[in-house]
């Protein structure tokens, strides 16, 4: 575990990622929510989240580890992995986040195609910052945008995530402001 | 951020919370209930638009969960959470009204494309009922415009009358909207399916009336080449409305008694009788009650129209309503001819509004109607108006309406030391419209 500074976003990996994905994902953090970031590993395995019979990882109780591991003044976690994640009552997910909560995850192997993790081709590249940077919106309240370029809108598929900006629309990014300046003041 | 109400009703702890989480992210209102009793009890308090229900539950199972839903809220949809065992159940659900059934665990995308389609269902039948009211509403007093109290009270008196099949016996001056109030009474009743069917007892002929209302058979007359079904029996299953019903001879008033009594009549040069069905909606601007005792009107028909009756009111009554009357007409009439006026200017306004309109809602039809076909500028000028030339020039030997007017608004000024509010108040006139006729009449204030 590195030392972190107070009031940063906590970047997790939880596996092996590419340093340019990371950067971009860190610099993306930077200007969307303003906050410096910093890479720390939380979770070095996630075997407890592990379901055989589906053989894939249930996202929900990561995101519970992840919130209890948080350091002091983490202002929110990003953990990206490489397994496929679910919830149970889908049949899998990008990612998950705790609504207005601490942590968010992001898986990168549906975005990625089936790629190697340390693949930094667009478009999974891209593909993976937006979801990214999606997941963690969640973590300050914002819900999905009905705004098909809007970064907060649901995509159904890798082609919608192509098609959707890396932009907040000005609704968003006006409920984002808010929540900071509230996150700031408390 | 939706405003649809999502109830997830499940006994697993797991399937409610992860359902939920990821509902609430798409914007939605979730709630939870973690058994089929649970849910009964929430929907007492609480209406929701959507609800997500587990087949397969302990106690009161979902089937069970969906029926007592469709009974107390049939708008709103029910979605079954079924596991692939249950299939069966699933669809007995659909044939007991569920929207759609999906297998766990589900693909997000599905989720997500089976609630917004729930949404978009639900927003298009909200809107048609809404497009329905609406017309409903439009249609309910056709062309009958009116915000003014006894225009009111006529609305509220044919939502009274509608209902009923009785006989109804409309009276008012000349132009007042009789047959409208007529038509509005049908649209309103039962019978709106049916047709309307209209005589205009005034207009017609006295030896064209019979075969007019009653029908002929072939050959019963010269000019019958051909059977010919008379009023009285078009207007079967609808409402028959005899206007001018005082313009009727005393001949065929007993002819016409006669089939009111017995709803049965025979085609002219028929053999045949004829049932009708049809209520009787009559409208005169004539005292029949001084046309009975003149002899010119059968008291005992009188009596068997006058079974439910009311007065429209003269346009002098609801000079409230001449602004909407008057803008209601421009726009057809500028539609209708194409021409772009679409204001009527303040002082024709006053002139409108000053004036008795003895011809009423018709006279000020046909005063825009004319303002419009000889108007030139984008606005209705009070010369437009045919009122307005009527009053000038001045008539020598009398005095004229114009030289009272103004002599009456000098004196009410004088009496209350020019005070414009005061004055507009007593004259029961506005301060512009004061303003107007001062500068209009030349009325100087001496000191």
């Amino acid at each position: 575990m590195s030392s972190h500074d107070a009031h940063s976003i906590i970047v997790s990996p939880v596996g092996e990622f590419a340093p340019d994905l990371l950067d971009l994902i860190r610099n993306e953090i930077k200007r969307i929510y303003g906050y410096p970031t910093d890479v720390m590993t939380l979770l070095d395995d996630l075997e407890f989240a592990f379901h055989a019979g589906r053989n894939q990882y249930h996202s929900t109780p990561i995101l519970e580890q992840l919130a209890l591991r948080a350091p002091a003044g983490a202002v929110k976690i990003l953990a990206i992995v490489e397994v496929d994640l679910f919830i149970p009552i889908l049949t899998h997910v990008y990612g998950e986040a705790q609504l207005g909560g601490k942590a968010c995850i992001v898986s990168t192997i549906r975005l990625n195609e089936g790629h190697s993790s340390l693949n930094t081709q667009e478009p999974f590249l891209g593909r993976i910052v937006k979801e990214a940077i999606h997941e963690l919106g969640h973590t300050f309240k914002l819900r999905h945008c009905r705004e098909h370029t809007c970064l907060m809108h649901y995509c159904r598929d890798e082609r919608d995530v192509d098609r959707k900006s890396d932009q907040l629309c000005r609704y968003c990014r006006i409920l984002l402001d808010d929540e900071i300046k509230r996150l700031q003041k408390s | 951020m939706s405003n649809t109400k999502i109830l997830i009703v499940d006994d697993e702890l797991i399937m409610r919370e992860s359902l939920a989480g990821w509902l609430e992210r798409d914007g939605h209102y979730v709630q939870t209930a973690a058994s089929g009793e649970a849910a009964l009890e929430m929907l007492k308090n609480t209406r929701f638009d959507i609800f997500l229900v587990d087949i397969k539950m302990e106690g009161i199972s979902g089937l069970q969960v969906l029926r007592k839903i469709r009974e107390s809220d049939p708008d709103a949809e029910v979605v079954m959470i079924t596991a692939y065992g249950s299939i069966p159940s699933a669809i007995e659900a659909m044939k007991d009204g569920a929207y759609d059934y999906m297998l766990k665990p589900f693909d997000p995308n599905e989720l997500g494309v089976l609630i917004e389609k729930i949404i978009q269902h639900q927003e298009q039948a909200r809107e048609n009922i809404y497009l329905k009211e609406q017309y409903k509403e439009r249609t309910r007093f056709e062309s009958m415009i009116g915000q003014s109290k006894p225009m009111q009270k006529i609305f509220d008196l044919i939502c009274d009358v509608a209902p009923m099949d009785s006989t109804v016996l409309i009276t008012g001056e000349t132009g007042t909207g009789k047959g409208l109030a007529a038509k509005a009474i049908h649209t309103n009743s039962a019978r709106r399916d049916g047709p309307f069917v209209t005589v205009n007892c005034g207009a017609i002929p006295e030896h064209l009336m019979e075969s007019e209302l009653f029908g002929h058979q072939k050959g019963a007359f010269t000019d019958a080449k051909e059977t010919k079904k008379g009023r009285l029996e078009l207007g079967h299953g609808g409402t028959l409305f005899l206007d001018e019903i005082g313009e009727i001879s005393m001949r065929m008033q007993i002819d016409l008694l006669r089939v009111l009594e017995d709803r049965v009549f025979y085609r002219v040069g028929g053999t045949q009788p004829i049932e009708a069905d049809f209520r009787v909606i009559a409208a005169t601007n004539r005292n029949l009650e001084a046309a009975i005792k003149a002899g010119s009107f059968r008291e005992d028909l009188f009596y068997r129209l006058n079974v439910i009756s009311f007065t429209m009111p003269s346009l002098k009554q609801r000079k409230e309503d001449i602004p909407l009357l008057a803008e209601h007409f421009l726009y057809r009439f500028s539609q209708e001819t194409n021409k772009p006026i679409n204001k009527i200017s303040r002082e024709a306004m006053d002139e409108m509004m000053l004036y008795d309109w003895p011809g009423n809602i018709r006279e000020l039809e046909n005063a825009i109607e004319r303002a419009v076909v000889v108007g030139k500028q984008r606005e209705i000028l009070p010369e437009d108006l045919p009122i307005f030339c009527h009053e000038s020039p001045p008539i020598k030997s009398a005095r004229s309406l114009k030289e009272v007017e103004k002599a009456h608004i000098e004196q009410v000024l004088a009496e209350n030391q020019w005070n414009m509010a005061r004055s507009a108040k007593i004259l029961g006139i506005d301060r512009s419209t004061l303003y107007s006729k001062i500068k209009r009449y030349h009325i100087e204030k001496v000191a």
